[in-house]
């Protein structure tokens, strides 16, 4: 498992890079002001990368998160708005998180009973979850209330409470993933279903379970998106390929059984910061995105030097 | 038929299990039963249902029809976990190897949950148990770049870790040399001594004859009795094994003159599952390929054909073939028509007249647009000629018989006038019988247009019928070969079988086993 320390390293090396660059160039970078908001911006797609990087793991893609995050916004809108208060707000919470189990349990129903390849199936959820945010709120109208989108970006110093939690989260994922039974046969699953199955593995309920995951991972992100727009925007979400992006940065597999929930934390961290730090330059956001692009490409053929080498050693022609 | 008297308990038992698959009816009424301690060969050719009836019995498939008991306890729910519950432990033919896990963690994730160590201590134990089977593996290598012996020996290791009360063993020496051989069964006997009841699936009569208490053959699907070891000869058994009630006709065989040019030569070419082979195929001949499943018969094909990597040399016509990619074979006359015709030989959703016409677009085009007319009259008479029977050039070839798709990319060879050699693998898999003889009369007319075929079969009856000659492949390689006038089915399935004396002689330290 050495060369899994490799994401890692590359992140953070580049996470450091860029933040002293900005600061060098730009003294706000590191004020921290900048910095709490920069971890809380970070919020949705760090949640959802990592929900993302269960489904990579089970060798599948969820592209619906991104429909299903706005989903979460819209309906906040209509559960959590500013005259409701109290315990009332907890049924409203469960609302967001139902929706995420519910398009979890169908994605998963999709993939697995009707056999459909994942990234159709959740291509159908999307565009479901977009016309039906859209009937909801066909504009962004709709208050969210504060108290609850203050709570959630509660902080400690410039660090938010929310930002502990998500480290603590990925360093105890990370921990099961590869140091527990469980761990290793998601693992397992992802890398060879045949062989699983045939080891007496249920890979049809580890395949829902990742399903589920990643959905309820898309709406706790849509919290978050919540707590930042504040309104019940019906076209907000837009993380999906990026929340891919930062799996795979993060060390997933597009093939399956490989990945790292640290790993993807700190892409999904990366990603935020190339957009934190652009402004600061005054460069054109479209910079971003081709440097996003150029990165992922970048870091895939350094995570698979190994094979490749290998593999054009061991014969001239693919 | 069978024994009277069971003299220990039955581990397994299978009772009138039959199963299909769409319209091939795999196992038909089959009746299999194994006791504590005893060995139980299950032998029957290629496509016999063999596999069928392990993969039922390890609840991997479920039987349309039968029951399936497991230690006296019915299978009721048909998964692998069930089976294994009851006490059944499976080696496959093709491995139950995570391979992009370490060896330690693919033999912690095949022992129950009662009997794994914790997660911590893993590589320690996995090292014990591997000294325990005698297994020089290293624990934290992954498991992908373990030698094909290797992970065979492996998957009989996690197989036993299962502490099972009967172990099915799929064909588990295809990759062994003789050595390992003689240690598997070692740690079989073993096993039968402490009072596993082990059924043990293989094409090789004389290993499997020298461990077993009693056999079973099958034969299309259907049990043709069970023996005591002892009192069954080989030749006895094969006579079970082939054998069949339809009689298929052959296209005439012209003599072939004594020093016909040699259109295809092969030197010392090897890849990872075969080799090194050296062959050669003259001008008007068919030459069969012959072995059971997996013992590298595709790979050679497909080596030849540039569609997989492979050292050595082979040349057509006395060039050097170019065999880094398809183009290459493909530019020097050699067609591959491939065994795996949906997934690539054909394209199912094209017309019969694409798929026909591909390869000769250029010719049939003017200015680069191809002309409709031209490619209609192109294959108009090869259907005709080759008898493929349709509504129209214009349907799906996947709407086809399975036979006429066959015939659809036989047309391609036809249109190319600068065919060489025809590589086919497995023509007629999953044609009917009329059928047949049209793809047979086809590859003949090609040869006796002076082309050179290859044809690779595993229905012995076929290459006996349509080849000039024919060479027997075990282990990857060459292992006998029979010419025109000793050609017939039985003398194949002895070849196959290794029943003849200086087959097994044939060392084979290949493979890697030395890895």
């Amino acid at each position: 498992m050495k060369r899994g320390w490799l994401p890692l390293a590359l992140m953070t090396t580049l996470i450091v890079a860029l933040g002293a660059y900005a600061e060098a160039r730009q003294s706000v970078f590191l004020s921290q002001q900048n910095l709490n908001a920069l971890l809380l911006e970070a919020m949705p797609l760090v949640l959802v990368s990592m929900g993302q990087a269960c489904a990579l793991l089970v060798g599948g893609f969820d592209i619906s998160v991104a429909a299903l995050m706005t989903m979460c916004v819209v309906t906040a809108s209509f559960t959590m708005t500013p005259t409701t208060s109290g315990f009332a707000l907890v049924p409203g919470a469960f609302a967001l998180v139902a929706v995420g189990l519910a398009t979890g349990v169908f994605n998963a129903f999709l993939i697995r009973v009707l056999r459909l390849p994942s990234i159709v199936a959740t291509l159908g959820s999307l565009s479901v979850l977009e016309g039906a945010s859209l009937l909801l709120r066909a504009y962004p109208t709709g208050p969210i209330n504060s108290d609850v989108t203050g709570a959630l970006t509660t902080s400690v110093g410039f660090l938010p409470v929310a930002f502990i939690g998500v480290v603590a989260l990925a360093v105890f994922a990370d921990g099961w993933l590869y140091r527990t039974r469980t761990g290793l046969a998601l693992r397992a699953v992802g890398l060879d279903a045949t062989s699983s199955r045939r080891l007496g593995m249920s890979t049809g309920r580890t395949v829902l379970l990742a399903f589920v995951v990643c959905s309820v991972m898309a709406s706790i992100a849509g919290f978050y998106l919540a707590a930042e727009v504040q309104v019940g925007s019906p076209i907000i979400g837009n993380q999906a390929l990026e929340s891919i992006a930062a799996a795979v940065l993060g060390g997933a597999s597009l093939a399956g059984g490989k990945g790292s929930f640290f790993g993807t934390m700190l892409a999904a961290f990366f990603l935020t910061e190339i957009d934190n730090v652009l402004p600061l330059f005054q460069q054109p956001t479209e910079y971003a995105d081709m440097t996003i692009g150029v990165l992922i490409l970048l870091a895939l053929v350094l995570y698979q030097a190994p094979e490749l080498i290998a593999r054009f050693r061991a014969a001239p022609v693919a | 038929m069978s024994i009277p008297g069971p003299v220990s308990p039955e581990v397994l038992s299978v009772r009138g299990v039959s199963k299909a698959f769409g319209a091939v009816q795999a196992l038909r009424d089959v009746s299999v039963d194994c006791r504590a301690g005893e060995i139980h060969a299950l032998v029957g050719e290629n496509g016999s249902g063999k596999s069928t009836l392990l993969g039922i019995a390890s609840g991997f498939l479920a039987p349309d029809d039968g029951i399936v008991e497991i230690g006296g306890s019915r299978l009721r729910r048909h998964s692998p976990a069930a089976a294994r519950q009851l006490g059944l432990g499976i080696a496959y033919q093709d491995y139950s190897h995570v391979l992009g896990l370490s060896v330690a963690e693919n033999i912690y994730l095949a022992v129950p949950a009662d009997a794994r160590p914790t997660y911590g201590h893993m590589q320690s134990w996995a090292e014990e148990t591997l000294a325990g089977f005698k297994l020089d593996i290293s624990v934290t290598a992954v498991t992908g770049s373990l030698s094909l012996a290797e992970r065979q020996l492996l998957e009989v290791a996690k197989a036993l870790l299962t502490r099972p009360k009967v172990l099915l063993l799929d064909e588990p020496t295809t990759a062994l040399g003789p050595d390992a051989v003689e240690q598997l069964h070692t740690l079989v006997l073993e096993q039968a001594r402490a009072g596993v009841g082990i059924v043990y699936v293989s094409h090789r009569l004389p290993e499997v004859l020298a461990v077993a208490d009693r056999v079973t053959a099958l034969r299309d699907g259907v049990g043709q009795g069970t023996f005591e070891a002892a009192s069954v000869s080989e030749e006895g058994l094969i006579a079970l094994m082939i054998g069949r009630p339809l009689q298929v006709a052959f296209p005439d065989r012209r003599a072939l003159p004594e020093e016909a040019e040699v259109v295809l030569a092969v030197s010392g070419l090897r890849g990872e599952r075969f080799g090194p082979i050296d062959l050669v195929v003259r001008k008007g001949e068919i030459l069969g390929i012959a072995g059971a499943e997996g013992n590298g018969q595709v790979q050679f094909l497909r080596a030849l054909a540039g569609v997989e990597h492979a050292a050595g040399r082979a040349s057509c016509g006395g060039t050097e073939l170019d065999r880094r990619s398809p183009v290459g074979p493909l530019r020097a006359g050699v067609v591959l028509l491939s065994g795996d015709r949906r997934g690539e030989a054909l394209f199912p959703v094209l017309s019969v007249r694409a798929n026909a016409t591909v390869q000769v677009l250029r010719r049939l085009a003017r200015a680069g647009v191809v002309r409709r007319g031209p490619e209609r009259r192109a294959i108009a008479e090869l259907v005709d000629r080759l008898r493929v029977r349709m509504g129209s050039p214009e349907q799906p070839v996947s709407s086809l018989s399975g036979g006429n798709q066959q015939k659809v990319s036989l047309i391609r060879p036809f249109l190319r006038g600068d065919v060489k050699v025809i590589l086919a693998e497995e023509p007629t898999q999953g044609v009917d019988v009329g059928a047949r003889f049209d793809i047979y009369e086809a590859l003949r007319a090609k040869a006796d247009e002076g082309l050179a075929a290859v044809v690779k079969s595993s229905d012995p009856l076929e290459l006996a019928g349509l080849c000039d000659r024919v060479v027997v492949m075990s282990r990857g390689r060459i292992v006998e070969e029979i010419p025109h006038h000793e050609l017939g089915e039985r003398r194949i399935v002895e070849a196959i079988v290794g029943s003849r004396g200086g087959v097994r002689a044939v060392t084979d330290d290949g493979e890697g086993t030395n890895a």
